[in-house]
């Protein structure tokens, strides 16, 4: 099945009760838009609007769903109303809000708190290879305190990823896109499979969907925290699983971050589940204690090499 | 109680699936209910409905967790049923009023009461055996007990689809009550509606059912059936429960009703909607609930 794009709503349309502004993002579920509502507030509304079901052609406001995609379209709506549900129930201030759910266009939007920012993706991509440890750690910390209360409801994300997490004008993390989230996992249908990002998923998520827990997403945060220092994810864990390519962090960024924060990063992406932090507050706890930071930069190779005897010594 | 049950619906060749089917436990009582929409008459579908939605609701309402008498609850369910069709007819101005088969049984103490109305059936099946099974109550079987046919005669009879008794229609029905059943470990209680046994071979239906492994032997027979009902294949609804004592070990699949609330239970009722993609679907009032629902929770924790 050819995969078309779909055409955003137009700049100035009147959806329900908010004017859109423009398309924030397009993804293969959904688009989203900023718009405003009678206010004048900002907010972001999520439009239910899978790539492969549904098409909404240029200038046309209903998507066209053949007759043959209607049960496919309606499974991907309850989908769409687990994040929903997931969300209308959290309120943290590290968790993006939901405000409002609505049906209109034969479509259903959620509409959310709209944060100004950036997403930590770009952050990293635009400081390469110079992202601080103190940053991280600070970043990651107050990130699990939403991710704990999420996991205090019964529900893991499941696809937590640097372009997942906003970092507000102040620095302080917000948790976005609760597509994956499943409060019971349900059984997949071939039609919509869910939806994950390879070089951040667990193990777990590719095969033994029974074995998802509170370990899945954290090791999800070690593969953040990896792409942090390496500007993109690590490989594939399913790939992983049979042939492992993955340097560990002690060894690719010995001398250049405390061994202590890169081991911490090494213990969340082991594949064995029951060999990562096993919840938030572990990881927590770790990220939050204070370490010197190793000197971002190495003078001379003396220098250099004593900072990796240090590293081996404090190993030991 | 301890049993494994399986139920499918097919809609066949047909542009409608007129038949309906449910069962809902609570810890101490089990009720199944099929019913088949006369497809001659108006809203056939409707009247199934109405018919296996008041019974399954009936039964949630009385059973805490048992009901109090088997027979009277069939007696008045079933008929209460009938008049809830008649009164569906009179609000809705209807000139022909809607007819539907009804098959409902009631499985509480260890013992099996059962009630019927029209040519869907139950079979009751031990150790392998025929025990049990309702008497349709058509033309061609009344003329079969008087000798005037016999069943090969009786399967390409030119009426032998109809029916003298059905909820819905101008006269009131005439219902028939099983005695109480106990019930064997092992046994298999089986109710389908006439897309499937009228295909299938005299004898097929107990024979694969024996085993009493439903989960699998439901969905084959439905297979045999369909395919012998070629290009005419009418609607076709099998629901199949086999029995277990309550101290056998874990068997894969069962129920079991030990550790439920008194006051609880489960309900599943298939047949809504358009065939095989109800797993998937969504009605409107089920989006218009769960937005409700999301927009009730945002509200709450604001």
């Amino acid at each position: 099945m050819a995969t078309q794009q779909n055409c955003a709503l137009p700049s100035g349309f009147q959806l329900d009760h908010y004017r859109v502004e423009r398309q924030l993002s397009l993804g293969g579920f959904s688009i989203v838009y900023l718009a405003y509502d009678q206010d004048g507030t900002p907010v972001a509304i999520k439009e239910y609007l899978p790539n492969s079901l549904a098409l909404r052609a240029d200038g046309e406001v209903t998507p066209h769903v053949t007759e043959a995609h209607q049960g496919a379209f309606r499974y991907g709506m309850k989908c769409f109303f687990e994040e929903g549900r997931a969300l209308a129930k959290l309120v943290h201030p590290n968790v993006v809000r939901v405000l409002n759910f609505f049906r209109a266009n034969g479509t259903v939007y959620m509409v959310m708190q709209f944060e100004r920012g950036r997403t930590l993706h770009d952050y990293v991509q635009k400081n390469k290879g110079n992202v601080r440890e103190r940053f991280i750690r600070g970043v990651f910390t107050r990130m699990l305190n939403g991710l704990r209360e999420v996991h205090a409801h019964k529900l893991l994300h499941l696809d937590i990823k640097p372009s997942n997490i906003y970092l507000r004008a102040d620095g302080t993390p917000v948790l976005l896109d609760f597509g994956a989230a499943r409060q019971t996992l349900m059984s997949d249908t071939p039609i919509l499979k869910p939806m994950y990002t390879p070089g951040f998923a667990s193990p777990e998520q590719f095969a033994s969907r029974e074995a998802l827990g509170p370990w899945s997403d954290i090791y999800s945060v070690g593969a953040s925290m990896y792409a942090c220092l390496a500007g993109n994810s690590p490989q594939r864990s399913d790939e992983r699983i049979k042939h492992d390519t993955v340097v560990p962090a002690t060894k690719a960024w010995a001398g250049q971050y405390s061994p202590h924060f890169l081991a911490t990063i090494d213990w969340c992406l082991q594949l064995d589940p029951l060999k990562r932090p096993q919840s938030c507050f572990a990881l927590q706890k770790v990220l939050a204690q204070r370490h010197r930071e190793a000197p971002p930069q190495q003078k001379t190779w003396l220098e250099g090499l004593g900072s990796r005897l240090k590293t081996m010594i404090g190993r030991s | 109680m301890r049993f494994t049950i399986f139920q499918e619906s097919r809609i066949g060749k047909r542009r409608t699936n007129q038949d309906r089917v449910a069962y809902s436990y609570t810890r101490d009582a089990l009720l199944m209910v099929l019913a088949d929409g006369m497809g001659g008459h108006l809203y056939g579908e409707i009247a199934a409905q109405i018919s296996v939605q008041f019974i399954a609701q009936s039964f949630q309402q009385e059973a805490r967790p048992k009901v109090s008498d088997p027979v009277l609850f069939l007696s008045r369910v079933l008929s209460n049923a009938h008049h809830a069709i008649l009164d569906y007819a009179f609000d809705k101005h209807l000139t022909d009023i809607p007819r539907t088969t009804v098959v409902a049984c009631l499985i509480q103490d260890g013992v099996a009461h059962w009630a019927h109305a029209g040519d869907s059936r139950l079979y009751m099946i031990r150790k392998g055996r025929l025990l049990y099974q309702t008497r349709d109550h058509s033309r061609v079987q009344l003329m079969l007990d008087q000798g005037l046919l016999d069943a090969e005669a009786a399967a390409v009879h030119p009426g032998r689809n109809r029916i003298f008794s059905c909820l819905g229609g101008n006269h009131p029905p005439q219902i028939e009550f099983s005695r109480g059943v106990s019930l064997a470990n092992g046994d298999v209680v089986a109710i389908c509606s006439d897309g499937v046994w009228g295909p299938l071979e005299p004898g097929s239906l107990v024979n694969t059912l024996s085993d009493g492994r439903v989960m699998e032997s439901v969905p084959r027979l439905m297979n045999e059936a369909e395919e012998l009902g070629g290009h005419q294949c009418d609607n076709m609804t099998l629901i199949a429960m086999t029995w277990h004592d309550d101290h056998q070990e874990d068997i894969p699949d069962t129920v079991s009703t030990r550790t439920m609330p008194a006051d609880a239970y489960t309900t599943q009722m298939e047949g809504f909607g358009r065939g095989k993609r109800e797993q998937e679907d969504l009605s409107e009032d089920e989006i218009e609930k769960a937005i409700r629902e999301i927009n009730a929770a945002i509200h709450k924790f604001k």
